[in-house]
């Protein structure tokens, strides 16, 4: 009879501790992911977002983390491959105290994790992939803090018109979804301001020969050559062989391009008075911004694009699971519930960050850069006017 | 139409500067082919490695992004060196992984042969990284000889060194295998290799040397591809050994003057593809290319049609 006692106590007692469904125990740890491709030809990038989400968990640790348990950090290699960005994800959710993932930054990677993540309710907060379907597929817990491709097409058909003051556009696009989409998005934009001398071919990545391709464009005579690739040393000999063929257009590269070693350095003065747009600001020109950035490159050195809004993305996320842990315990889907609660949240980026029904950030901005001497010097914002 | 005529000269430069380097690395294929009956499918590999080694050659004579002595200087020790580090691995790859395989069933050897080209992928990953190296070309070239315009085409300084050495390289070989005794004994072991052993040739001499020129040839095409392309990385080998094999195939396997002539006439064609239709269907025409000249004569543009020995 007491033995029976005993173990209808225990189980009692266990019971308390394990919580319904999959909450858990804030004490028994706290673990966040990180998702990108952190070897490859976009590292350097990937590496900035993951070291900049560490300046954001350090600063969270050093406060005496959630709860007065220390977040642990954990990063998961995709290589670009989605094949190996699936094996990632089903990592990161059999992690019972993982309770939110950054990334992944690549849209393709993304697209090919969403159900794997969405299945699991573990949020993901993207800070790069902007292929517009990604949060049109019904899913809760996907975030993100980069505006859309067609915002940013639609901006920079906007900003090739008021700026360039283009008449011919030929666009060259690498064939992977985020390109494609890219190149789609943009011409649509185009021909909805008028400009209809377009033309579009594309290029394979990594191919290091865009030689036929682009005195195809030479012979078109564009005002400006919208180079859309992935990496920064794929917009590197896009814009040496330009110039080396003599083609008489500003180069306008994509988001991947800024990034002062693998574009500027690389091509050897061939960019300079190219323009690039990227998701990001200027970060140096916003004050709240100044901790990270001092932070960041005193541990790091030198910042892209690709880092501020990994920090941001990631003090966002802190900041719902800290909410979600305020009770004693925690579960993934009280995390995807506050991330959807957060409004205005005022953080490093020059603007406050609203999730929208899908996960999007509302009212997206695209920045646009031109190449002087060795930096990029912010020309522009276009937010869709 | 007139917007395809006023390309045609710049896609001409185009396709021959592309066209030179996969008949370098087609060379390696063919001779291998010609002599062993085996496709050495690391060779691809062999031409990164080429590629790296022009790199660092270049990275350890660059101070402060200038070079610290001749620009000819540099860019001959870059082949040099590239040559002679692939030529190395071509003939270790041939005692390591080919020699003891010699007399087993072909399909032994071309496993072997995808192994080496894993392998040695790998190890360039492991002690070199994924990261993209740029060549760092601009102190090689004085500013006013970086772009010459002849007529409507614009050949950059670096397009014409490309044509020149590859077409140098080719000339050399093929008098070497014309004219000299050497030359005699690999034309003679390429026939039959055991008549050629019966009459004192050295056989597994000249299977060495085929390696060594064929590895050598490779590298060299891979230092000059980062000179003309500026950026190598552990991945090149297999797009490069894809086409330089594609080109062996359509000249003739087996037959060097063959490879010579696939791989000009595969870079032309793709170039040319570009200019005629979306470039897109760049690689489908080069391919569509290679099928047509297969079904019509299956040996190859000039390979020779041998009969089946019973």
């Amino acid at each position: 009879m007491k033995k029976g006692i005993l173990i209808a106590f225990s189980i009692f007692t266990v019971l308390c501790f394990v919580g319904p469904g999959y909450s858990a125990d804030v004490k028994k740890g706290i673990h966040v992911g990180d998702a990108g491709a952190f070897t490859g030809d976009a590292a350097a990038p990937c590496m900035e977002i993951f070291n900049s989400a560490q300046v954001a968990v350090d600063e969270w640790n050093a406060k005496g983390g959630i709860q007065g348990v220390k977040i642990e950090h954990i990063m998961g290699d995709d290589a670009m491959d989605p094949a190996q960005g699936m094996n990632v994800a089903h990592k990161f959710v059999a992690d019972e105290l993982m309770y939110g993932v950054i990334g992944p930054p690549m849209s393709h990677v993304a697209q090919a994790t969403l159900k794997i993540y969405g299945d699991a309710n573990l949020a993901t907060i993207t800070t790069a992939a902007s292929k517009p379907e990604l949060t049109e597929q019904g899913y809760k817990h996907f975030f993100r803090v980069n505006a859309r491709n067609d915002a940013h097409g639609w901006n920079c058909a906007l900003f090739m018109q008021k700026q360039l003051k283009v008449k011919r556009v030929a666009v060259l696009n690498e064939k992977v979804a985020y390109c494609e989409n890219m190149a789609t998005q943009t011409i649509a934009g185009l021909k909805k301001l008028g400009i209809t001398d377009i033309l579009q071919e594309t290029i394979v990545g990594g191919a290091k020969d865009y030689s036929a391709v682009l005195t195809k464009v030479k012979a078109f005579k564009p005002d400006v050559l919208f180079f859309i690739a992935t990496t920064a040393p794929d917009q590197a000999i896009g814009v040496r062989q330009t110039k080396e063929l003599g083609i008489d257009a500003i180069f306008f590269g994509t988001e991947g391009a800024r990034d002062k070693k693998d574009f500027i350095q690389a091509s050897e003065g061939a960019a300079e008075g190219a323009y690039v747009y990227h998701f990001g600001p200027d970060i140096y020109a916003i004050p709240a911004a100044a901790g990270y950035v001092k932070e960041y490159e005193s541990k790091y050195g030198v910042l892209s694009g690709f880092g501020p809004p990994a920090y941001e993305a990631m003090n966002i996320l802190l900041t719902a699971i800290d909410q979600a842990a305020k009770d004693g315990d925690i579960s993934r889907k009280e995390v995807v519930e506050n991330l959807h609660k957060i409004k205005n949240y005022e953080g490093i980026l020059g603007f406050p960050v609203t999730f929208d029904q899908k996960g999007d950030l509302l009212g997206s901005a695209t920045y646009f850069f031109k190449v002087v001497g060795n930096d990029f010097q912010q020309i522009t914002v276009m937010t869709g006017k | 139409m007139d917007i395809y005529l006023q390309q045609l000269p710049q896609q001409l430069v185009n396709g021959l500067t592309l066209g030179g380097v996969y008949a370098l690395i087609a060379i390696g294929y063919t001779m291998v082919y010609g002599i062993l009956g085996m496709l050495n499918f690391a060779h691809g590999e062999i031409y990164m490695i080429g590629g790296f080694t022009g790199w660092w050659v270049l990275y350890l004579l660059t101070k402060s992004n200038e070079v610290i002595m001749h620009a000819a200087l540099v860019i001959s020790l870059m082949i040099i060196a590239a040559m002679a580090v692939s030529a190395l691995v071509g003939m270790l790859a041939e005692r390591v992984a080919y020699r003891p395989l010699r007399n087993a069933p072909r399909i032994n050897l071309l496993l072997s042969a995808l192994g080496v080209s894993i392998f040695l992928q790998n190890l360039v990953l492991n002690y070199q990284g994924a990261k993209v190296r740029s060549f760092h070309i601009s102190s090689l070239i004085p500013e006013s000889l970086r772009v010459i315009q002849i007529g409507p085409a614009v050949f950059s300084f670096m397009r014409a060194l490309v044509i020149v050495i590859t077409f140098l390289l080719m000339g050399l070989l093929a008098l070497m295998i014309k004219k000299t005794k050497v030359g005699k004994a690999m034309r003679a072991t390429a026939q039959d290799i055991e008549a050629a052993a019966f009459m004192g040739v050295d056989v597994d001499r000249i299977v060495v040397l085929v390696f060594l020129i064929g590895s050598a040839l490779g590298g060299a095409a891979g230092t000059l591809v980062g000179l003309l392309f500026t950026q190598v990385d552990y991945y090149v080998g297999f797009q490069a050994g894809l086409k330089g094999f594609t080109a062996a195939v359509l000249g003739g396997i087996g037959n060097i003057y063959g490879a010579m002539l696939g791989g000009i006439l595969l870079g032309l064609a793709e170039s040319l593809a570009v200019t005629f239709l979306p470039s897109a269907y760049k690689d489908v025409v080069a391919f569509v290319i290679l099928i047509t000249v297969l079904i019509v004569r299956p040996w190859g543009l000039m390979g020779e049609k041998i009969p089946e020995k019973v």
